[in-house]
């Protein structure tokens, strides 16, 4: 204890200067408190009033997201700021991956309340919003995360909110049996993990990934016991990214869970994976010598995987859940390939790229709630039909999806026009030919997503129903969260301008 | 306002104020559609009689040449080391575009009319109608990449639900296969025009550019990249800028279409509504051809000469095999569409020549097949209508039972096979003329060529005759029977509305081919003189 005494002043100064740095984190952490006492007090009535306070929190989370943009710029440190003893850096993309993570998660929040599934549920809703709330704490951590340790801490807390949320409806046979998976799988995969980050510690004897001599120490390891350890903490983190080999959990989790969550582990995990993994990789790539491991054809090879399987495994599924499910493990292989320039080019488009996605792929399951709402649809068939009958919720299906394949005029084309700029002057630079594979592959799966994505549809508008569908349920408030995201992905389509300038 | 902002536009506006309209006034929305066309078509007519000629005007490669331009910033983004992204709204007219974006407002005009015998989901299918309406206005004014490419795209949405929800019974096969073939082609195009635009800096701000007429000047590149002239990059061991080309060429190849990529054609022609027929063949196809002109020749033309004889091969392969397909058919509208395969043969033989006469021949021929196409498929929608059957075999002696017709019928397959005094005569002769030619000019096309395409005018003679024999002539004798007979009145008059002035306008150009060719020729002269400097 006296040992510690003299570094004790400057641990709390360390922590004491870190705070400002920490507002957003700080703010959704009394938002998480206060949503379960809120809960707590008024019980059974509470979910209203949950929603309430989560949504306008994370509305001014995101205001003090915004706030560290002119902190970052005021201080000049543009390139980023260590704190709380270098357990966490904040950069500029960090906030902007926070900045989109709590946009969706607001409009998340929106829609759980929308879905007559979830609203049927006997426990009610509130105990959801505050692991809504829990979660996109975790989630902040996972983009800022840049020690070992706190990269093992952040996965792990967004990954046991997760396994709650996926098995909300434990009442629901099909729920719980991908709830259970999903903490089985999870729990693995975290374990691999961690057995991987153990490695690199006893190589080293260091978790920072920054400072401290982890790279260096890594550089005098035998390569194979090296490229072992990283594939191992690979594993966790592709996990949470859903890549080929480690998206097998994928298909039947987001078929079970209720539609929101899937809409909520489709996007808002996957988004700050790729957080996570730029900060993982970034000392490696930039430092000069390292070759024991060689993450670009890593990645390489493992996005043409995951586009490919992704994307063919897609065109066989019949539910449309499943069917985006395959769809979003494509969309991981393509955001990859954006990783793989490693610069500031890419970067921005990867941003642009994954917020495009993640609108549109909130927009397309919110459909799927609709339909499931009004008609009682889940299955491709089941929306035979139906787009002469809710023309205004097909049509903006149909906006959705073509964002989601990338077809002009819509977000979706614009970003992968920029990642494939970011990728091209990439090319120009090294002349490497995967990357040529890449970009070809890149351009191959959109045909191919075509073929399943146009069977929705295909199914809603130019199949006739064989049962003329008599539903006069409404789903009002879903229908206009869908117009106006459709607004926005083709308002973007047209003027990327207006959101990329921030990143 | 710029008049071609407008013109590509105002479909959009009327589909709007479609879309804000109750669905009980459904009965005014063709009249809705046609007010946008006919509008269109006002403005088309007053860029055609304004649009100045003379060498200051020549267009192809100088962006001053270029008329009725309009160039907007529109997405300016600082990449940091990757320099400034550089998207205009530019849009502009030289000869190749103008007499295509009169030939295409008038097609629409004649779209909208047959759009009469729609009866289901009008409002859906008349939003969709003016989206491609926009759409194809916009690809022939576009002279930014990226604009191109979005108009280019924005056509397959809307095609694909205007063939699946109005089509015959194939329909979800023929969307289906039309949309992923174009598409494939598309998407490949969009990582050449990528590399395009990371090779190719603007000399003015000195950012990376979409601008088209750019592309065209090999100083514009920079030193070192992908498609630079003079780097002589390679990718997979091949020319980067052969690799260029032959993507962009099957991209374009497909919509022509060319053999052997021409497949989706009879499905899509034969399964959509009279309508979009009438767009497909009448416009869509000239798409392809005007995208080889503006972007295959002009931005690859070293390229486009080394590869002239592949050009040339492929459009006699096309001339040929279209004919003789067309000879086998039993179904008068997949008789039609394969016509278009041959005849828009031509098109590239003449392209591949790479003389004045080949290159106008190429362009009046598609000027003229745009026409004459539109007259064939509503003449097939006419009977199609009546009694929900097309097979040649199944129709004897139509002459005495319907005489208008025939004799519109006459005159469309004349015209079309190729008489003189029709407009395809012209674009023909010139087209074969060029190729004739070229052996001695540029050397770039050996006489054969020239000689089978001949032989295809040949053929073309040969189907157009013989389906006319079949079921105009002889005793009547109806499949259907009496049924069929009584159903089978003659044309009424918003038929004759439609037909006529289209006839009028094929004998006008074939007897007074200088209502293109004067306006063209410049941009003609202007792309030969570029293409043998290169």
């Amino acid at each position: 204890m006296h040992d510690l005494l003299p570094f004790l002043p400057g641990s709390i100064n360390n922590v004491l200067d870190s705070i400002p740095y920490f507002m957003p984190e700080f703010y959704l952490a009394l938002l998480f408190v206060l949503v379960l006492v809120t809960d707590l007090l008024f019980g059974r009535d509470s979910k209203k009033l949950c929603r309430i306070i989560a949504c306008a929190g994370i509305l001014l989370v995101v205001h003090k997201d915004y706030q560290q943009i002119e902190l970052l710029l005021f201080t000049g440190q543009a390139n980023g700021h260590f704190f709380f003893s270098e357990m966490l850096l904040l950069t500029h993309t960090a906030v902007n991956f926070k900045l989109i993570v709590d946009v969706l998660a607001f409009i998340l929040l929106l829609y759980f309340g929308w879905d007559d599934n979830l609203n049927e549920h006997p426990k009610g809703q509130s105990d959801l919003y505050s692991i809504v709330t829990g979660s996109v704490f975790g989630l902040h951590l996972m983009i800022m995360a840049v020690n070992l340790l706190s990269i093992y801490l952040a996965i792990e807390m967004v990954s046991i909110a997760s396994y709650l949320m996926v098995a909300y409806q434990s009442e629901n046979a099909l729920s719980t049996e991908s709830g259970l998976k999903y903490v089985l799988f999870g729990a693995a995969a975290s374990a691999v993990m961690l057995y991987g980050i153990s490695l690199l510690y006893a190589f080293t004897g260091s978790l920072n990934l920054f400072s401290g001599n982890l790279v260096t120490g890594l550089m005098h390891v035998n390569p194979v016991a090296v490229s072992f350890a990283l594939i191992l903490v690979f594993i966790g983190i592709g996990f949470k990214l859903s890549f080929v080999p480690v998206h097998f959990w994928v298909p039947d989790i987001y078929q079970g869970a209720p539609t929101p969550v899937t809409a909520w582990l489709s996007t808002l995990p996957k988004i700050a994976g790729f957080a996570l993994l730029i900060n993982f990789l970034r000392p490696f790539i930039f430092f000069q010598n390292w070759n024991a491991f060689d993450f670009r054809l890593f990645l390489e090879v493992i996005s043409i995987i995951t586009m490919i399987a992704g994307n063919f495994a897609a065109v066989l599924q019949k539910n449309v859940k499943r069917m985006l499910a395959y769809s979003s493990i494509g969309h991981t292989g393509f955001a990859m390939l954006a990783v793989v320039t490693f610069n500031a080019a890419g970067f921005s488009a990867l941003t642009y790229y994954l917020a495009a996605y993640g609108i549109a792929n909130i927009c397309a399951l919110a459909l799927a709630t609709y339909f499931t709402n009004v008609a009682g649809a889940v299955d491709m068939d089941g929306y035979r039909g139906l787009g002469l009958k809710y023309p205004a919720a097909s049509v903006c299906f149909v906006i959705a999806l073509v964002s989601l394949t990338g077809l002009p005029v819509s977000a979706g084309f614009t970003g992968k026009l920029f990642v494939f700029s970011a990728v091209y002057s990439f090319y120009q630079q090294t002349h490497n030919f995967i990357l040529l594979v890449m970009m070809i592959t890149g351009a191959l799966i959109t045909v191919v997503s075509l073929f399943y994505y146009i069977k929705i549809p295909l199914n809603l508008f130019i199949k006739r129903a064989d049962v003329p569908v008599n539903s006069t349920a409404k789903s009002t408030e879903i229908l206009i969260l869908a117009v106006v995201l459709s607004i926005l992905i083709i308002l973007l389509g047209v003027f990327p301008d207006l959101l990329l300038k921030y990143f | 306002m710029n008049i071609l902002t407008l013109i590509i536009f105002t479909p959009l506006l009327f589909g709007l104020i479609i879309a804000l309209m109750p669905s009980r006034w459904r009965s005014s929305f063709k009249y809705v559609a046609l007010l946008a066309t006919l509008v269109q078509l006002a403005m088309s007519i007053w860029i055609y009689c304004n649009f100045k000629t003379g060498a200051a005007f020549g267009g192809i490669n100088h962006e001053t040449q270029f008329q009725f331009m309009q160039k907007l910033p529109w997405i300016n983004l600082d990449l940091g080391a990757m320099g400034k992204m550089q998207i205009d709204y530019f849009v502009g007219i030289d000869g190749m575009s103008v007499s295509l974006l009169v030939m295409t407002s008038f097609v629409l005009v004649i779209a909208a009319l047959s759009s009469w015998e729609i009866k289901s989901n009008l409002k859906g299918f008349f939003i969709l109608f003016l989206i491609l309406d926009m759409a194809v206005t916009g690809v022939f004014c576009s002279l930014d990449f990226f604009m191109f490419y979005i108009f280019y795209e924005l056509m397959l949405l809307p095609l694909y639900f205007l063939i699946g929800m109005w089509g015959g019974a194939k329909r979800e096969y023929a969307a289906i296969k039309f949309f992923l073939y174009t598409l494939f082609g598309s998407v490949f195009m969009l990582l050449i025009m990528v590399g395009l635009y990371l090779s190719v800096k603007d000399p003015v701000t000195g950012n990376h550019t979409f601008n088209m007429v750019q592309m065209m000047n090999p100083a514009n590149y920079e030193p070192g990249s992908v498609f630079s002239v003079a780097a002589h990059q390679t990718i997979f061991g091949l020319s980067a800028r052969a690799v260029g080309f032959v993507v962009l060429f099957v991209a374009f190849a497909i919509k022509v279409p060319v053999v052997p990529l021409h497949t989706w054609l009879p499905d899509a022609h034969v399964e959509a509504p009279t309508p979009i027929s009438i767009i497909l063949a009448g416009i869509l196809l000239k798409v392809g051809g005007y995208g080889i002109i503006r972007v295959c020749l002009s931005i690859f033309p070293d390229i486009a000469s080394s590869g002239a004889y592949w050009l040339g091969l492929l459009g006699v392969i096309s001339i040929i095999y279209g004919a003789f397909n067309a000879l086998a058919q039993k179904d008068l509208k997949r008789m039609i569409a394969y016509s278009s395969v041959s005849h828009m043969g031509f098109v590239l033989l003449g392209l591949a020549s790479q003389t004045a006469e080949g290159i106008s021949g190429a362009v009046m021929q598609m000027v003229s097949h745009g026409f004459l196409s539109t007259m064939l498929f509503f003449l097939a929608g006419v009977i199609y209508n009546r009694v929900h059957d097309r097979g040649i075999n199944h129709f004897r002696g139509l002459a005495s039972v319907m005489p208008n017709y025939t004799a519109f019928v006459i005159v469309a397959f004349f015209a079309s096979l190729g008489l003189p005094g029709f407009s395809a005569f012209i674009g023909e002769i010139f087209s074969l003329t060029g190729a004739f030619k070229s052996h001695t000019v540029n050397g770039l096309l050996p006489y054969w060529m020239a000689a089978c395409g001949s032989a295809g005018i040949l053929i073309g003679a040969g189907y157009f005759l013989w389906t006319l024999q079949r079921m105009f002539f002889g005793t009547v004798n109806f499949k259907g029977g009496t049924v069929w007979q009584t159903a089978l009145v003659d044309l009424n008059f918003r038929e004759k509305l439609t037909l006529f002035p289209l006839a009028i306008m094929v004998l006008a150009l074939g007897l007074m081919p200088s209502l293109v060719f004067y306006k063209i020729n410049d941009s003609v002269l202007a792309l030969v003189q570029f293409l043998q400097l290169k």
